[in-house]
Parts: structure tokens; C-alpha cells; sequence
């Protein structure tokens, strides 16, 4: 048989061969058998030196083609096993991703104190300190510089947590006022201060009192102080906690620390002013109280009312948190329900 | 206090929308927490007059025929037990709405058509407490001298088409106690002229004040006026004084009592009336009360009098708890004829306290301690005698009996346009100030630069300048008033170092799964001092609401564990719950506060889940926990040292004292079975917690200092370490000497395998470590790592006789 067409038929056998080729197994007999050292391309090779010598480079080139053909075949035949292999493998991997998480408790702040932070950072923001006070209080910081009278009700053993004739826990931050205000150094500047913390009263516990609350107090002392400036914060601060679309309004009221003294009403958020069951149907609430610092708060801190001046505010914590939450039981801040506190890990700010 | 529109307009004019005003009047004066129209949602309810009234046989109910003013008179069939022909009556048409939004239609009871219904008050909305009593189970009836005519609207006639305004007073405007404090009030906010008139009286019979010899402590009772009304007639008030009490909340009772009353709410002048008879022993004497002493009030409950109560006595027994309540054996009954009226000024304090002391606030109570006014109390005792002549038809015996006069000094405060302004931040000229005082009719005299003002005794609440901004700023209006903010030097808003730390530390916990509680600070005295390693003297609260809340913590985990028996009791045992927050002791003679951290683990570290793999959370999981804070906010964990302890309410071999440089700074370890196994809801789940002294802590990481180092450039050498050991010595004695002869280049030793049981000897333990060498300047040779090694090895053979596997 000529070289040639026992060439081509073992290029038409070869390549049929190949690409029946299903696994890396056989690919590597069918390797060794066309392209190998024993393989009949060799065979055809080392027949050559008994053909004519023109003919012989034809032939050489030709089985060269041939092999690199096979070769080329071989390859792609290969790659797309591998290819094969490599999508099994990855299908064996698949996994459900719509299968839900190992999950744990995400932290959360308790909502008292979520409210507290927020009014923290609004003002340091405008420049107010910080300042904490001790909950174990003296008659004398608490009532006594407050201008709280002798007789006060407030005063009373029943109203009041007394340790012994002297120390209490505190029904106010209000102490802390008087603290800060007979050590201050007007020459550095003036006073602005917020003092948050925990205070007590003899109430028992039921859906609207707790013997145990949070207030934030706020002061802000200087020569040239005025109402307008009181009435400008405040309605800057309840914006910023409940809205600012929400309108204000200021009532006269009493504290002994303050004269003039007011508190403060926003317009109702859930009926915006029309009168519902939360307002109680005035479409005010009523969300903090306020006032010119007392003379004789100032007088009894060694401080000249005649000089200096200003504002104090206090505002109710827990009070904040219900309205703003929409709580409707007091006791659920103390109670430590995991079900209760979890919810507000997404008001984490 | 309730404050009538209508009678208002006794005093000033008024014409202005009743709802409107209440809003101005909470802005400028007092808040107003209600305007209530009485017979707002009523119709149809008119006057009729019984013509005849027959009873079903076999039931309670009565047919009758009734003028309502129709042509015909309708027939209504009516169950009350006081229906009877002649009496004038309410009844509601058919269509007519009475209270709670029923609507009245015909009908037929018993076969016996019905055209209406005969109402009590109640049913056209009164309340129980303003009705009076012989009216409270049945119909009400007309007074047969009221002026009406059948078919004509009840409202009027009963006072229901007034408004009312519920007065929410402070306790500095107790002046607006009073129709005419509120009036004074009012008329300052529409800026009206009010009219209060005065008493004139001439007595009419025999003089009297020889009759009776009266003894009073003027602390007590700095003003006591007497006066005696002979031959009273005891009946009904007239209609209209009645309308008037209850419209203001108060049950109108007699004509004698009515008036006082009456009196009462218009000048806010508590008034008394004994039946003289309680006087026969020619005495009255006003004094504290002995011990022992009881007496049974108007309101039939018997006292035992306190020795700081006041009473009134007839120089043998008390006969009123001055101030709060009339006794029972001085009370106006049906057949009293001659009365002591009494028009008095107790002392405030005292009063308050008699009337919390026994639970019995009443409306005199609640006026004389918030103060009274000085200027009142002659001119009400006149009005009273006044109307008891009219009322009760009674004869004004002639003269007063005064037991003590005190006279109230006059105030006058000076202040200055420019102070006003600076105060409320405002340019409101004096002429606008001087009206202001106008309109609340206080006389000012103009004094250079000063404002001289005189101020009414009707207005205690005055006395320094800064009431005086606070007049001319509610009436000036607060809404006039420019909102504006300080302009101040800047001033650097921010925490304390302490407090910075304390927030670094609570959002880590936070990071790490925590739920943050806050428990009460009052807990029990046994509570107090459990999970504490050295308990305090105690501080406890005097007057304590309950055992359960009477002394404050030492410690923060008796809170969570309060916690975490609620969860479970709710089947939530997957608990991670912290506390940041203080405890208190009295260590030192003096009350202290520290600030403290406490967490608390319980159930799996993960929810369970589809795949089953989880892991208990145990004493390990919580120390890794603990461990991770400690390195977040800057502790070297080199300094840390843990030792087993006992510690009250924790597991005696599963607890440990945490010391940082040799200071104890708190605890870790697991509940002790004796708390959880009482509990049913806790019994059977292994509870974990630790509890941080941050005063300990902060002290030690205020301001860390981080100095970056490169990261190493030569490879650091793991080498392994195992040691077969007694089982009593203790990981941290094993550590510790590997650290103290490791030579310069150990980075990091961890456990990285423990075993105990069959494959080793009794009494003995293996634990494995691996060692971290690195030398940041070089490459570490095998012979520099091998010889720590064997430095370490030898001396683990040699002091705790270990045998290196």
C-alpha cells in the first residue's frame, strides 16, 4: 500500500479514535497508540528509508502534520475532560444558599438608653459637657441649694428614699446643677452642661410610675442668658427627637428652680394635632419641663444673680422612650424581657 | 378645680369662644386640661310634670301621664322607686340622647306603651359622686319652688349648658382655687376689668360672743373667726347654688353644708358649720391632738388621732380634724336649728400631712396647704352667714368671736423695665409693662428706674423680682417671645475621660451579641451582697416600698439573674444579657458609688440550627468573651490572672477571682446550683456570668498609647509541648514557668490539647501547648528554639515533676 494512503487511512482511524475518547483513561491509551514511540505513525516513520527520496520529505511533512493533529486533538479532548471533571465537582458542591445562617443574639442598647445617647451627642455637638453626679444625694444638693423648702412635699419620707436624715437617693438630677454650679469658673468661659442618670421616688411600680427613671438635666449659665434663648433650644432639641415638622407651644408651670418656669408641649405625632387617645385628645404632649434658673439657686452656689443668669431644662428619659416607641407600659424598661429589649438593636446608632 | 364659664361671668365681661379660652388660658395662666359642655351630645330632654302615676301590679313599675308641654300628656311607663304624681321631672323625649350616645325611642313594658323615659342625673351623665344622695338610686326630682314649666329644656335648669374648665393648677397659683382667683386670673388674660363684691351684714338677733369661751394656739390657727346662726331650717339648696356645686364637682348635701361649700369655691376660704349643740360645754379649744385620742369623721371612718393633727374640741373631746374633716358628733343634721359657722387659717404644713397621714385629702385640705388667702377669710365667714339667713332662713347672732388674728405683712418688690427685658430676652416698652400689672390689678408706682408693686395678699405666690418677669412674660405671651440661641464663647461639647471608656466598653459587648439591661438599683438585703467577694456595709433605704426593693446592690449580676429567671419562666433560655451601671456600699464610713460591668450567658452559642452544630456555652466560651473585651479596650491579658474561688452564690468550683496586677477587679464563673435549682424556671440550665469593677479597670487604660510596630519580616517557629502532669497543678502554674524560662523570643503559648482518663495514670493529666518563637531582627535558628525548649522542659521536670511526652 502506498505510505500516503495508509497515511490518510490512519488519519481518518486516528482521529475517529480521539473523539470517541470519553475519559482521561483512555485518552491515554489512545495517546500512546497514535502519537507513541511503538505507535503507527513511528512505524511509518522508520518505513520511510525504503521509499524514493523525493517522495520521502513529502511523506515526512506529512506525518508530521498528521501528529500534530492527533496532538492537537488530543489536547482539546483533554481540556474538555478536564472541563467535565471540574463541573461534577463543582455540582457535588452546590449548596442551598436560601438555607438560613448559623445565627446568635445580635447586641443590642437598652431603648432608655438609645434615647439618652442621642440627646448626648446632639449636645456635644453644641458644645454642652457631660457631667454625672452621685445617685446617693444629701437633702442639701438635692433640695436644700435647689430652693426647695423645709417643707416641701417632695420632701417628705413619704415621697422621697431617705438612707438616713441627711443622704438620699436622689428624686432629681437637679443636684447636679448645684454640684457644678458652686465649683465653676466663669473667668474660662461659660456653663453649659447636660446630667443624665438614674433617679427614684417613693412611687409604687404600676404602667405609668416606676420608683426608678431617668432624667436628663440641662444648664446653662452666663451673663446675658435670656428666655428666648431657652425657647430657641428646646424647640431645637423635641425637633430633633420627634420631628421637626411637630409645632411647640410653652405653659407657665412651677418648679422651685426656676422662675419664670414652663413646660413644654409638642404637637401630637400620631393624630398631628386633631386629638386622639394618646394626646388625650388636646393635641398636646406634654414632653419636658423648664425655666429661668432660680435667684437663689444661683445665690446659694455663691454665684451673683445679679450678674450671671440662665436655663435649666429637665427632661424625662423614660418619658421620651414611650413616646417615642409607643410603649405602653412602664415597667417593660425593668422587666429585661429579651423578646422586649431585641427589638431595638436596629435603633443602635 | 372645676371653673364654671358662667359663673365667671358673674365677675367680668365674657363673651369669648369657651374652647379658645381654655387654650389661652394654658398658654398664659393655668393649664386647662379639659373644657367640658355638659350637655354636649344631649337633645330632647325636658321638664314634665307628673299628673298621675299607677302601679303594675306584680312588678316595680309605675304607669304615669306626664305634661311635657304637648297637647296631650304622654304615658310613661317608669321603674324608679321615688315616682310619684305632682313632682317635676327630667324626661327624655322620644329621639332624645342621653348619656353614653342612647338614643330614646317608643316603646311598650309590661304591654304599657311608653312615649319616653323619666331619667335620673346619672343617666344624662352625671357622675355617682355629685349626685345628691336621696337622688343617686332613682329619678331626680324638681324642688317644687323651682321656676319651670313642663316642655321646657332641662339644661339651663340644671346648669348643663355651661362649660367647665378643668383647672390643673401648680402649686404656686392656689390663688386660682377660687372662682374669684380665677376670675382675677381670666380677667388679666383678656385683659377685662373683674368685679369682687363686697359683704356688708347686719346681724340680726341677740349677741352671742359671751357664750362661748374659745382657746386657740395661733401657730396652729393664726386666723379663727366664730360666728353662731340661730333657728336655721334644714332643706334643699336652691336649684341654681346646686347647679353650681356640682357642675364644680362637689355633692350637694344641705343648705347649711351647700353654703359652706359654696362659699368655699368662690373665695377658696374653706369654711366650717358644727351643730352647736356640740358646744354645750361653753368651750372650744384649738390644739394638737393627744395621743390616743380618736374621733369619728364625717365620712363614718373612726381615727386614731396623730399628735401632730389639729383639732377643734369642745375643751373635753375633739369634734373636727382641723383643716382636713369634720366629726360625726358635731355634723348638721335634720333637726339642727343653731350652728357655729367657722371661717379659720390652719397652718399648711400640717394640715398636709393630717390629711396624707390618714388617707383623707380633701377639698378644704388641698386649699389650706397650698396656702389661703389672708384677705378672705373675714369676708367669707359674712357671705356664708349671708346666705345662711337667706338659705336656711337662720337669724346672724350679732358679733364674731375672734380666737387669733395674725395679721399677713404687705409685699412690695422692685424691679426695672431693663431686668424684665434682659430676663425673658425681649424689648417690651413700660408702658405695655405697666398695663400687664394693670390687667392683673396690681398697683405700680414708677420710681425713677424702678417698678415699685404692690402686691395683692390674693397673690402669695410673689415676692422677688423674678416673679415678677414671670407676670409680664405669661401675659406678654410666651408664643411673642423670639426664639433665639445663646450667643456664647465657644464652649468644647464632650465625656468625661471615664465615661468614654465606659461607652468604648459597652458597644464591644454590644459587638459581641449582648443585650443591655437596667435592673433596679433597690433589691433585697440578701441579694444585695450575693455574687459580691467581700460584701460591704449595706445601704438601705428608711422607708423601703418592700423587702424586695429595700437596699442597694453591690453588684450588678443579682439583677440579670432576676432577669434571667423572668426569661426562662417564658421559655427564652437562650440568654446573652449585660449590665453597665453602679453599686453602692458604705465601706469607710461613707456612702460610695462604683461603676460596674456584668454579663450573663445561658443556653447555646448559636440559635439552634438545621446543620446541629453547636456548642454549650460553658465557662470557656464566656472567659474567651471576657478575654476579647480585656484586649479590645487595652489590657495586656499578660496581667490578667484568674483564681479559683468561693464566692457567695457562685459554683465553689467553677468560679474565679479576676486580678489585673495583682488587684482583684471582679469575678467570672457559673451560678451556683443552689440559686438555679430553687428556681423552677431556671433549674437544670447552667447559668455563666462575670461582673467588672470598671473604677478598678478604667484607671488602667484611660489614654492607651499605640505604637505602631511592622509587621515581622522573618517567620516566626511553632514548636509543641506536651506534659503529663499531676492533676492538681494548675495551667497558670505551668504557663508561668514556661514564660519565666523561655528566653527573649516566645510570642504566644496556647493550650492546644488537655486529656484526663483511662490512657494516662490515675492522678495525672496531659496538656499540650504550642510555643511561638520570633525574632523580629532575624531568622531564628533551630538551635536558638531548642535550646529555649529545653530551658523550659528542664525546668518543668525539675519544679512541678513533669514528664515531657
Amino acid at each position: 500500500m502506498d505510505l500516503f494512503d495508509r497515511l490518510n487511512k490512519l488519519r481518518e482511524k486516528g482521529l475517529a479514535e480521539i473523539a470517541k475518547v470519553k475519559n482521561e483513561q483512555t485518552l491515554n491509551e489512545v495517546r500512546v497508540k497514535l502519537v507513541g514511540r511503538k505507535s503507527e505513525l513511528t512505524e511509518i516513520l522508520h518505513s520511510m528509508k525504503d521509499v524514493d527520496p523525493d517522495k520521502r520529505r513529502d511523506i515526512g511533512k506529512q506525518v508530521n502534520k498528521v501528529r500534530d493533529l492527533f496532538n492537537h486533538n488530543l489536547d482539546n479532548v483533554k481540556t474538555e475532560i478536564a472541563k467535565e471533571l471540574a463541573e461534577k465537582q463543582l455540582e457535588k458542591e452546590r449548596i442551598d444558599v436560601t438555607l438560613p445562617g448559623r445565627a446568635t443574639h445580635v447586641g443590642s442598647k437598652h431603648p432608655i438608653n438609645i434615647i439618652l445617647d442621642d440627646l448626648e451627642k446632639y449636645f456635644i455637638g453644641m458644645g454642652y459637657q457631660v457631667v454625672q453626679g452621685p445617685e446617693i444625694e444629701t437633702d442639701h444638693y438635692c433640695f436644700e441649694m435647689m430652693n426647695l423648702p423645709k417643707d416641701h412635699p417632695a420632701r417628705d419620707m413619704q415621697e422621697t428614699f431617705y438612707i438616713d436624715t441627711e443622704d438620699l437617693l436622689r428624686s432629681q438630677t437637679s443636684g447636679d446643677q448645684a454640684r457644678v454650679l458652686e465649683k465653676f469658673d466663669f473667668s474660662k468661659g461659660p456653663l453649659k452642661m447636660v446630667g443624665p442618670g438614674k433617679v427614684y421616688r417613693r412611687d409604687d411600680d404600676d404602667a405609668t410610675h416606676s420608683h426608678q427613671f431617668m432624667q436628663m438635666e440641662g444648664l446653662v449659665v452666663d451673663k446675658n442668658i435670656t428666655m428666648g434663648d431657652l425657647k430657641g433650644t428646646l424647640e431645637m432639641m423635641t425637633k430633633h427627637v420627634f420631628g421637626q415638622d411637630r409645632k411647640t407651644r410653652l405653659r407657665p408651670s412651677y418648679f422651685p428652680f426656676t422662675e419664670p418656669s414652663v413646660e413644654m408641649d409638642v404637637s401630637c405625632f400620631n393624630c398631628d394635632g386633631k386629638g386622639c387617645a394618646i394626646c388625650k385628645y388636646t393635641g398636646w404632649i406634654e414632653v419636658l419641663g423648664a425655666g429661668m434658673v432660680h435667684p437663689n439657686v444661683l445665690e446659694n452656689a455663691g454665684i451673683d444673680s445679679k450678674i450671671y443668669g440662665g436655663f435649666a431644662f429637665g427632661v424625662g428619659l423614660d418619658r421620651f422612650a414611650i413616646l417615642k416607641y409607643g410603649i405602653d407600659d412602664i415597667r417593660d424598661f425593668y422587666t429585661n424581657d429579651v423578646r422586649f429589649l431585641e427589638q431595638f438593636s436596629k435603633e443602635e446608632r | 378645680m372645676l371653673v364654671s364659664y358662667k359663673w365667671l361671668q358673674d365677675f367680668l365681661e365674657l363673651n369669648k369662644d369657651p374652647y379658645q379660652l381654655g387654650e389661652k388660658i394654658t398658654r398664659t395662666g393655668v393649664e386647662v386640661a379639659d373644657v367640658k359642655h355638659p350637655q354636649e351630645g344631649l337633645k330632647k330632654l325636658v321638664v314634665g310634670h307628673i299628673l298621675d302615676c299607677t302601679p303594675v301590679e306584680g312588678t316595680h313599675l309605675n304607669v304615669t301621664h306626664v305634661d311635657v308641654g304637648d297637647e296631650e300628656p304622654h304615658q310613661i311607663v317608669c321603674g324608679a322607686p321615688n315616682v310619684a304624681a305632682g313632682e317635676d321631672v327630667i324626661v327624655a323625649l322620644p329621639g332624645a340622647r342621653i348619656a353614653d350616645n342612647i338614643k330614646i325611642k317608643k316603646g311598650k313594658l309590661r304591654g304599657y306603651e311608653s312615649n319616653g323615659m323619666i331619667c335620673g342625673l346619672q343617666e344624662i351623665g352625671f357622675a355617682d359622686s355629685v349626685v345628691p344622695e336621696k337622688y343617686v338610686d332613682g329619678i331626680f326630682l324638681f324642688p317644687t319652688d323651682a321656676d319651670l314649666h313642663p316642655g321646657q329644656e332641662v339644661f339651663e335648669l340644671l346648669g348643663m349648658d355651661d362649660y367647665i374648665f378643668d383647672f390643673d393648677i401648680t402649686p404656686n397659683r392656689a390663688d386660682t382655687l377660687s372662682m374669684e382667683g380665677a376670675a382675677y386670673e381670666v380677667g388679666a388674660i383678656i385683659d377685662e376689668p373683674v368685679k369682687v363684691e363686697d359683704v356688708a351684714l347686719k346681724a340680726d338677733g341677740p349677741d352671742w360672743t359671751d357664750q362661748l369661751k374659745v382657746q386657740v394656739d395661733s401657730k396652729l390657727a393664726p386666723k379663727f373667726y366664730l360666728r353662731k346662726i340661730k333657728n336655721v331650717k334644714i332643706g334643699d339648696s336652691p336649684l341654681w347654688m346646686q347647679a353650681r356645686l356640682w357642675n364644680a364637682g362637689i355633692r350637694p348635701i344641705n343648705n347649711v353644708v351647700d353654703v359652706t361649700n359654696y362659699v368655699m369655691l368662690l373665695t377658696g376660704q374653706p369654711l366650717h358649720t358644727y351643730d352647736a349643740r356640740a358646744f354645750e360645754s361653753g368651750q372650744l379649744v384649738v390644739r394638737k391632738a393627744t395621743a390616743g385620742e380618736k374621733l369619728t369623721l364625717l365620712n363614718d371612718h373612726e381615727v386614731d388621732l396623730d399628735p401632730n393633727d389639729i383639732v377643734i374640741t369642745n375643751g373635753d373631746q375633739p369634734v373636727m380634724m382641723a383643716g382636713v374633716m369634720g366629726g360625726l358628733n358635731s355634723e348638721i343634721k335634720e333637726d339642727t336649728t343653731d350652728v357655729i359657722l367657722e371661717a379659720a387659717i390652719f397652718d399648711p404644713t400640717l394640715v398636709r400631712k393630717a390629711a396624707l397621714r390618714h388617707a383623707n385629702r380633701t377639698e378644704a385640705s388641698s386649699r389650706y396647704e397650698k396656702g389661703v388667702n389672708y384677705d378672705a377669710t373675714m369676708r367669707a365667714l359674712n357671705m356664708a352667714a349671708l346666705l345662711l339667713r337667706n338659705d336656711a332662713d337662720g337669724t346672724i347672732a350679732e358679733g364674731i368671736i375672734t380666737g387669733s388674728d395674725k395679721k399677713q405683712e404687705s409685699v412690695t418688690v422692685r424691679t426695672t423695665v431693663s431686668y424684665i427685658n434682659k430676663v425673658l430676652g425681649t424689648e417690651i416698652s413700660s408702658s405695655e409693662m405697666l398695663n400687664i400689672y394693670k390687667r392683673l390689678n396690681f398697683n405700680v408706682e414708677v420710681a425713677g428706674k424702678d417698678l415699685v408693686v404692690d402686691i395683692p395678699a390674693r397673690r402669695w405666690d410673689i415676692s422677688i423680682p423674678a416673679d415678677l418677669v414671670e407676670e409680664v412674660g405669661r401675659l406678654y405671651g410666651y408664643d411673642n417671645i423670639k426664639s433665639t440661641q445663646p450667643v456664647l464663647p465657644e464652649t468644647r461639647g464632650g465625656y468625661s475621660q471615664t465615661e468614654d471608656v465606659i461607652r468604648r466598653i459597652k458597644s464591644v459587648v454590644q459587638g459581641q451579641g449582648l443585650i443591655e439591661a437596667i435592673s433596679y438599683s433597690l433589691t433585697s438585703s440578701e441579694k444585695a451582697v450575693t455574687y459580691t467577694k467581700t460584701p460591704q456595709p449595706l445601704v438601705k433605704v428608711q422607708m423601703p416600698l418592700n423587702s424586695s426593693r429595700s437596699t442597694l446592690r453591690q453588684n450588678l449580676l443579682t439583677g440579670l439573674i432576676d432577669a434571667a429567671a423572668y426569661n426562662m419562666a417564658r421559655k427564652q433560655n437562650q440568654l446573652t444579657l449585660y449590665e453597665q451601671g453602679r453599686v453602692y456600699d458604705f465601706a469607710g464610713d461613707t456612702y460610695n458609688e462604683h461603676e460596674h460591668l456584668a454579663a450573663l450567658y445561658s443556653g447555646n452559642v448559636y440559635w439552634d440550627n438545621w446543620q446541629h452544630e453547636n456548642e454549650q456555652i460553658d465557662f470557656y466560651f464566656v472567659k474567651g468573651q471576657l478575654a476579647n473585651l480585656l484586649l479590645a479596650i487595652g489590657i495586656d491579658l499578660n496581667q490578667v490572672e484568674y483564681k479559683a474561688e468561693t464566692i457567695s452564690g457562685m459554683h465553689p468550683t467553677r468560679t474565679a477571682g479576676i486580678y489585673i496586677k495583682g488587684h482583684y477587679v471582679g469575678l467570672i464563673g457559673m451560678i451556683s446550683h443552689e440559686i438555679t435549682n430553687v428556681n423552677k424556671a431556671m433549674n437544670g440550665n447552667e447559668i455563666y456570668g462575670y461582673e467588672l469593677n470598671l473604677d478598678e479597670i478604667i484607671p488602667l487604660i484611660i489614654n492607651p498609647k499605640t505604637i505602631s510596630k511592622a509587621a515581622p519580616k522573618f517567620p516566626a517557629v511553632d514548636r509543641d509541648l506536651s506534659v503529663l502532669i499531676d492533676q492538681e497543678v494548675t495551667n497558670q502554674e505551668i504557663e508561668d514557668l514556661i514564660k519565666a524560662n523561655s528566653g527573649k523570643y516566645l510570642i504566644k503559648l496556647r493550650v492546644i490539647d488537655t486529656y484526663q482518663g483511662s490512657h494516662i495514670a490515675q492522678g495525672k493529666k496531659s496538656i499540650a501547648y504550642r510555643l511561638t518563637f520570633l525574632n523580629r531582627k532575624d531568622t531564628l535558628t533551630d538551635e536558638v528554639v531548642t535550646k529555649a525548649m529545653t530551658a523550659i522542659t528542664d525546668c518543668l521536670q525539675d519544679k512541678l515533676k513533669a514528664e515531657i511526652r
